[in-house]
């Protein structure tokens, strides 16, 4: 008994030791915030500093990607730091699998990084108030004025500017050309319909042995689909489409798989966003769906030669109701101690001719219409494909520009698991579709009242 | 009588002094345990209670939490994919838990065995629960069990034709399954130990009474290694029921194909850290806590029942 007593007691013991300790450190910062003189001071030697220009920054940059992404990054970090000596750049960068996650932690503890790199997604964290505005700094230390009227709307919310977009770029098809050859078929033409893809598919699967004529075009897929017919996932704080939609969308790719285009779902399931274990790359699949600005890092994976096609149309409407969209943002932490710095930092990635020479075609065609003649004038034969099939969307496709649906986490993954559902026939089309749809709904709910 | 008097107080005197060295002990025990107890305190008992305090509040990480009462635990029982995450974890639990133990077991028995290589052999049965935890043995199994991967390769080889079993719902849980029973070493290794301290005289005995092979290992090894079967059967039902790292990395961080790999423990994380919902991760994970404790409430009181001590559980 006596051992338990004296336990105890020096654990409280040490619980008030410990709550002391943390307690005077507040005091201490407390009582240096209420004599005025030290606080003056220290913001006078802070001027003073900033008046001579050279106060010494860190700054935290993160994005995800591949390894030409990361390379491609880094020499341009390299490469400000050379001209801003007083700016240290710490670089936290990593594939897309787990970025979020860990952001998330990062933003709960307060200490995210000053840069951050985001996708569509990024109007679900400035919804959680926690991106900083730019307005302030457009017009001093960035500068927007060559930027693509519709790029900067996207990272616009309630009037104001959240993000710098990094790049252009539009979900298309990429054909596996050197398979299509292997298989004796010709590439089709590229203002091909559904019907041609239906009967390409099957004869693609037949002819090559272990590779199927096409994976499932997913969730990005589904959205091209709507905007065929003008329809749209969501906007504007609406729903755009119906459950009936969802029922088609997924028939046709029922359709595929019974008639052995499309790949079996043990292979599809096992499919990753990652270029180098793609379903393409990896010979599982002739023709998957990419952003365009991936072609580089997908080519760079394989000897086999890729071709970007834009989706097949609508044989009603005509239309493949492509869109030109922005890939990645740059936005700056909303807490950060250098906002000006984080801007000036944004401004030379996306506007400095030399960065964006090695960045190149990365995250996209570049925004600013000077940086992006400078890269035509100069592009690589890979680099010209891509421009010239932004330039085949923004030609034949009028399809507007829908950002992601809020939560986008929690929906994708109701998009993926009701594919496997229906995949594994654990629930007929209509059934998986119906609660699909009603479970969006109120996720859509949900996030909604919280941004509200 | 004075000298009685004088013999008390000395006995005090000695009492006292006894009494003061020890505390001595003491305090020096409590200041070598101090990093720990502050390590206890800052680190485990401080987010435990803030984590009970969150579970009855909507915490989306950055907004202040929001008081909700037992709104969370209500939440739950409604929630299909909370109902799936459980289902699946008990699966695991009472598959992966008595499969690992028997082949620990039987493992064991051969291994006590005096025979050449002895040490090798025990070894590299151990290897597998050292590397167990690991990313890379995760990611080793995934290729493995891929549709193109390993057992296909060799199941092709006799012309059978192999599923994608970590992509089919049916058999990717299995998959995780083998993966677990594949790490018994841990428990094998204590096994071994139990099954030494078992007098010889008792075999000895049973041999000269003519005692069969089976006889032998059912009334003499398995009563007599109870106790050390109880112990594993605590350490393993902890271990198990808290599985995250294999699923996490064959699925991905999905849980999938539908839902069929979503552990407990992987789900509660989907909730706090892609979603946002720390309040309803923070019940889940008090569930656990009282859930895991029945579970091994129940085992302690039933060990009553099969649990034999050689010296009649007094210590």
């Amino acid at each position: 008994m006596k051992k338990w007593y004296l336990f105890l007691v020096l654990a409280f013991l040490t619980a008030l030791v410990v709550a002391c300790s943390s307690d005077s450190a507040s005091e201490d910062e407390e009582d240096t915030g209420s004599e005025d003189t030290t606080e003056t001071e220290s913001n006078d030697t802070e001027n003073d500093e900033e008046a001579s220009d050279k106060e010494e920054v860190t700054l935290r940059v993160a994005w995800w990607g591949g390894q030409e992404r990361h390379d491609r990054t880094l020499q341009v970090i390299e490469m400000y730091e050379e001209e801003n000596p007083h700016v240290t750049i710490e670089a936290e960068y990593s594939g897309f699998d787990g970025y979020f996650d860990k952001l998330n932690t990062q933003l709960a503890a307060g200490n995210a990084p000053d840069v951050i790199q985001f996708g569509g997604n990024l109007n679900d964290f400035v919804a959680r108030d926690v991106i900083l505005p730019l307005d302030d700094y457009v017009g001093n230390e960035i500068d927007t004025s060559l930027h693509g009227e519709s790029m900067l709307e996207s990272a616009t919310f309630n009037d104001q500017l959240f993000g710098i977009t990094l790049g252009t770029t539009a979900w298309g098809l990429l054909l596996n050309e050197t398979a299509f050859e292997e298989a004796g078929i010709s590439m089709p033409s590229k203002e091909w319909t559904w019907e041609d893809f239906k009967e390409l598919t099957p004869q693609l699967t037949e002819n090559l042995d272990g590779t199927y004529g096409t994976g499932d075009f997913g969730e990005d897929g589904f959205g091209v689909f709507l905007s065929q017919t003008d329809k749209f996932t969501y906007l504007d704080g609406e729903i755009g489409f119906e459950a009936e939609d969802v029922k088609e969308w997924f028939n046709l790719w029922k359709e595929l798989r019974e008639s052995g285009g499309a790949a079996i779902p043990e292979v599809q399931v096992s499919a990753t966003q990652t270029p180098e274990q793609s379903l393409i790359v990896q010979r599982d699949v002739a023709i998957e769906s990419v952003a365009s600005n991936q072609l580089g890092a997908y080519t760079g994976a394989t000897e086999d030669e890729f071709e970007l096609y834009p989706y097949p149309s609508n044989t009603e409407t005509g239309k493949n109701g492509v869109s030109l969209r922005p890939s990645q943002y740059f936005a700056a932490y909303k807490d950060t101690e250098h906002p000006e710095e984080a801007a000036k930092f944004m401004d030379y990635f996306v506007n400095n001719i030399e960065a964006t020479e090695v960045l190149g075609n990365d995250r996209g065609a570049p925004v600013n219409s000077d940086v992006r003649k400078n890269l035509i004038d100069q592009a690589t034969e890979l680099d010209e494909a891509v421009y010239s099939y932004i330039d085949l969307v923004s030609e034949t496709s009028d399809a507007p520009y829908v950002p992601n649906l809020p939560g986008y986490n929690e929906n994708t993954q109701l998009f993926t698991e009701t594919e496997q559902i229906i995949y594994y026939e654990q629930q007929s089309v209509d059934e998986a579709s119906e609660e699909y749809y009603e479970e969006l709904l109120s996720n859509i709910e949900k996030y909604e009242v919280e941004e509200e | 009588m004075k000298g009685s008097e004088a013999l008390e107080t000395t006995t005090i005197k000695k009492k006292s002094k006894i009494n003061k060295e020890r505390r001595k002990q003491y305090i020096a025990a409590y200041v070598f345990l101090l990093p720990w107890l502050i390590g206890f305190l800052g680190l485990i008992l401080g987010p435990m209670i803030s984590s009970l305090y969150l579970s009855f509040t909507r915490f989306d990480l950055l907004s202040t939490p929001e008081w909700i009462g037992l709104a969370n635990f209500q939440e739950m029982f409604q929630d299909d994919r909370w109902i799936a995450s459980a289902k699946v974890t008990l699966t695991f639990v009472f598959v992966a838990v008595p499969t690992q133990l028997v082949a620990a077991l039987l493992v064991a028995v051969l291994l006590n065995k005096k025979m050449m290589g002895v040490g090798f052999y025990r070894t590299t049965y151990y290897l597998p629960s050292l590397l167990g935890g690991s990313v890379a043995i995760a990611i080793l199994w995934k290729n493995l069990f891929e549709i193109d991967g390993l057992i296909n390769q060799v199941l092709a080889f006799f012309n059978i034709q192999g599923q994608g079993w970590i992509s089919h719902p049916d058999y990717a849980l299995g998959t995780i399954i083998i993966l677990a029973t594949w790490q018994f070493g841990a428990s094998m290794v204590i096994f071994l130990a139990g099954l030494k301290q078992i007098p010889k005289e008792l075999y000895e005995a049973a041999a000269v009474d003519g005692g069969t092979k089976p006889q032998v290992f059912f009334r003499i090894t398995l009563p007599l290694l109870s106790p050390v079967i109880f112990f594993n059967l605590v350490i393993e039902l902890i271990k198990s029921i808290q599985v995250f790292t294999s699923a996490f990395i064959i699925s991905e961080g999905t849980g999938g194909p539908i839902n069929s790999t979503l552990f407990y423990t992987l789900y509660l994380y989907q909730k706090g850290f892609t979603q946002f919902e720390m309040g309803y991760a923070s019940a889940m994970a008090w569930i656990l806590v009282f859930v895991l404790g029945v579970m091994t409430l129940l085992i302690f009181f039933s060990s009553k029942y099969w649990v034999h001590y050689e010296d009649g559980g007094k210590l």
